[in-house]
């Protein structure tokens, strides 16, 4: 074990921590009355669902190589996997709302909080930056029918569509839902896979009509040829993809995209919340942040404050919850 | 041919060679101890790797793959505690051979077996990925529920001595595969509002359960008796006729389980367990297996480091991940700028060199590390059960506790302590279970999406000619002893 104990090894200092147990806690409660204290005082904790190694996991440890320096503190990784997410909002839950716990979450958490499965209430979800934002993308494979947008809406006009997503009732599903009302198709068979890698192979081989898929998942068949993308669920083109019209192009206002993003629980004071918006976006400032989107197919402009974030989970949140309801999965 | 020998150079550089033996020794420590994978430990360096060249990079992360595959194996024979996931199999008759005083023996054949496996499947990987990896596009969820029914269709011969008792542990397992939110209906089940079980039951913990600890209650029920006798022959290597005898169950289960880690969805335990199922099969001596069979290790440890060699087909040649591991890997590749895909093998064959040699380094590293160390390995089996069941324990609370810093798993670990205790008192085998719960959720899911794309219509099955081909098969498995019976009638 003692390996895990390099400096990169975060989770096993956490850990170790979480050992030395009492004798650091009693210490840190007789530490001065908090309205002085220099914030922040301490490790920051950032809480996510995914386990080493996960998508989000791999976003946390992306943002936290510069963020010592931006924080003037040490930052960890506490992953808490399960519930789709409501482990960890119930971690975050069970700390005090002194800013030293952050959460890195998806749309996800979004969706637990909705069907009542997490001890938070969505007014307690605090925005502080966001972190990576997706654009959805529907694609198809190579032998395809659609070679156009126009030509894919049409036929599913016709007939119900076969749509490759992930789980269902969640980001993607709620996502093809959208689009497929808006545009005045009929309501697609979603069939559900593990992966997004699961996704492509099955659009390439024609398991599946249409994929709705982020970039980077199918960037090697979309050079290779094997894999056209169609339509870029976003109000602007995306850049990689100049050829393939957004939904505005399509004069349909579908926009959905797969974001993560860090957030607090209500009860951080407000100067302490700028304090952690500025850090986060210092960090996220960085080179190896900002290699990470560019290399992962994120949009360029992923990064955003609190108000943008804000607004953008609270139209998840009651976008999501009406189609939830429609689709008979939500009381 | 410049883009081979600048690959193989990186074997002559010393910072080069460093960082593929620095690779490989973490790989079988962290392999070894259970809890910590491969995938735990890439995806924790993976920071570092980011400030390293891409080839140093691949070349660490792939060392480390390949020798935490076959670390898995080391306690897996020594303490009946799979190290990884991937050694469950090799539990089965890796730790009878231990008890019965001949753990020098299961840790030779291992080492060698997996570093046969994993030179094959970097063989492979090198002279046929790019046409290994189309093959990836025809596996659907119809050809995955095929493959996985074949797989399932031996349980009742895996295992114990009775084919009902080990259908009904199989069944058990096929119902906790269940467990879970329900990947095509959204809903969840069986989790009584647990969070820990809403992603289905963990693996690790199961594992640690059902070995581990199910043993360390066996070994407190028994009195203790002197194994004086055990001690000549514990660190003994296996013999030359040991290698002839597992030759077959070697080349089989390499080919097999390069073939199942090249497909996307299936990983190396699939391939150990379903390779396991198929030396049984092939083998002469049947009878042997459970009780100590070295075959029954020899073909394991052969198949799941075959596939390691075969996670990296897609992995390389679509850009899509075949396991954990190479999920991370690939995500440092794409950190470091290197997107891999089909134009790699084109583009950057001197990046794919580096892949072969370091993978093909680590699998010759463990090798002669595994066989030089094994005598000493095999010691800790001559170790007085008082003190060595006590550190077991301690290390399957650690190992069930660390993945997910959960204490949901050290229960679940308990648990099946407990259970695994019980099931084997009335002469159940942990085999026919594991098979249950890692085939069960491939079988119901893949179904599920089958009959989707199907539009429920169910005879499209027999549309699909790998399918039919694996049903085939399936169907001549299942027929055979009776085949056989009839045959011999025949001719009496």
């Amino acid at each position: 074990m003692s390996k895990m104990s390099t400096p990169l090894g975060r989770d096993g200092l956490t850990r170790r921590q979480f050992a030395a147990g009492s004798a650091a806690l009693a210490a840190l409660a007789v530490s001065p009355a908090r309205g002085q204290e220099k914030f922040p005082s301490k490790t920051i904790e950032v809480v996510t669902h995914a386990g080493v190694g996960g998508g989000t996991d791999i976003t946390a440890r992306m943002m936290m190589v510069h963020a010592p320096k931006s924080f003037g503190t040490e930052l960890a990784v506490v992953n808490r996997v399960g519930g789709s997410g409501a482990a960890a909002l119930a971690y975050a839950a069970s700390k005090p709302r002194d800013g030293h716990t952050i959460m890195l979450i998806t749309q996800t958490h979004l969706l637990t909080i909705m069907q009542g499965k997490a001890p938070v209430k969505y007014d307690e979800i605090v925005a502080l930056a966001r972190a990576t934002d997706d654009p959805q993308i529907l694609m198809v494979g190579k032998n395809s029918p659609f070679k156009t947008a126009q030509e894919m809406i049409a036929a599913g006009k016709t007939k119900p569509l076969k749509v490759g997503a992930t789980q269902l009732g969640g980001v993607d599903h709620l996502a093809t839902f959208g689009f497929a009302k808006k545009a005045g198709m009929q309501q697609p068979t979603v069939v559900p896979f593990r992966g997004g890698g699961d996704i492509v192979i099955n659009a390439v081989s024609g398991n599946v009509d249409v994929g709705i898929l982020n970039y980077a998942e199918a960037e090697s068949q979309i050079k290779s040829g094997d894999v056209r993308a169609l339509l870029t669920l976003a109000p602007k083109r995306l850049g990689p993809l100049p050829n393939v019209p957004s939904s505005k192009d399509l004069g349909i206002d579908a926009n959905y995209s797969t974001v993560r993003g860090f957030i607090t629980l209500k009860g951080v004071p407000d100067d302490r919340l700028q304090a952690l918006e500025k850090g986060l976006i210092e960090a996220m400032k960085g080179q190896m942040y900002a290699t990470y989107i560019e290399t992962s197919g994120q949009s360029p402009d992923s990064v955003v404050g609190r108000a943008p974030w804000q607004s953008q989970l609270d139209a998840f949140y009651g976008e999501g919850q009406a189609a939830l309801k429609e689709l008979g999965l939500l009381k | 041919m410049d883009a081979f020998l600048s690959g193989m150079a990186i074997l002559v550089d010393p910072y080069m060679l460093f960082l593929v033996v620095a690779g490989t020794v973490l790989g079988i420590v962290v392999g070894a101890l259970p809890g910590i994978s491969g995938s735990t430990t890439t995806a924790l360096l993976l920071p570092l790797t980011v400030t390293m060249t891409p080839v140093a990079a691949i070349a660490f992360l792939g060392a480390i793959y390949c020798a935490a595959n076959f670390g898995g194996s080391i306690t897996a024979i020594l303490i009946n505690t799979p190290g990884d996931p991937s050694a469950s199999a090799t539990a089965f008759d890796g730790y009878p051979l231990a008890a019965r005083g001949e753990a020098g023996r299961a840790l030779g054949i291992s080492a060698v077996a997996s570093a046969i496996g994993g030179i094959f499947s970097v063989f492979v990987l090198i002279v046929a990925a790019p046409l290994l990896a189309r093959m990836a596009y025809q596996f659907g969820p119809p050809e995955y529920f095929a493959l996985a029914v074949f797989g399932l269709s031996m349980v009742a011969a895996i295992g114990g001595d009775s084919p009902v008792k080990n259908l009904l542990a199989a069944t058990f397992g096929v119902l906790l595969a269940t467990i879970g939110l329900d990947l095509t209906t959204g809903v969840e089940r069986f989790t009584f509002g647990i969070y820990a079980l809403s992603d289905g039951i963990e693996f690790i913990p199961v594992l640690i359960g059902l070995f581990a600890i199910a043993e360390m209650l066996e070994q407190a029920a028994q009195r203790s008796t002197v194994q004086d006798y055990v001690r000549l022959k514990t660190v003994q290597l296996p013999s030359l006729a040991d290698f002839r005898k597992c030759a077959k169950a070697i080349m089989l289960s390499s080919g097999i389980g390069t073939f199942i880690g090249a497909l996307p969805a299936l990983g190396a335990t699939t391939a150990a367990l379903i390779c396991y199922n198929e030396t049984k099969r092939w083998s002469k001596h049947k009878e042997e297996f459970g009780r100590g069979a070295i075959e029954g290790v020899a073909g394991p440890e052969a198949a799941n480091n075959a596939a390691v060699g075969g996670a990296m087909v897609p992995t390389l040649a679509l850009g899509i991940p075949g396991s954990t591991t190479t999920a991370i890997i690939l995500a440092g590749l794409i950190v470091q700028g290197v997107r891999p895909g089909p134009h790699l093998f084109t583009e950057q064959p001197t990046l794919l060199y580096v892949v072969f040699s370091s993978m093909f380094a680590a699998n010759l590293l463990y090798l002669v590390m595994g066989l030089g160390a094994a005598k000493l390995f095999a010691r800790i089996a001559l170790v007085p059960a008082a003190f060595l069941w006590p550190s077991v324990f301690v290390l399957s609370v650690v190992g069930a506790y660390a993945p997910n810093q959960s204490m949901a798993d050290v229960w679940t670990m308990l648990v099946f302590g407990v259970l695994g205790f019980a099931l084997r008192r009335f002469g159940f085998s942990p085999a026919p279970l594991i098979m249950g719960l890692v085939l069960g959720k491939l079988v119901e899911e893949t179904l599920k999406q089958s009959l989707l794309i199907f539009d429920h219509n169910w005879l499209m099955f027999l549309s699909r000619p790998v399918v039919v081909v694996l049903f085939l098969i399936t169907a001549a498995g299942l027929s055979m002893p009776l085949m056989a019976r009839v045959w011999r009638r025949l001719r009496s």
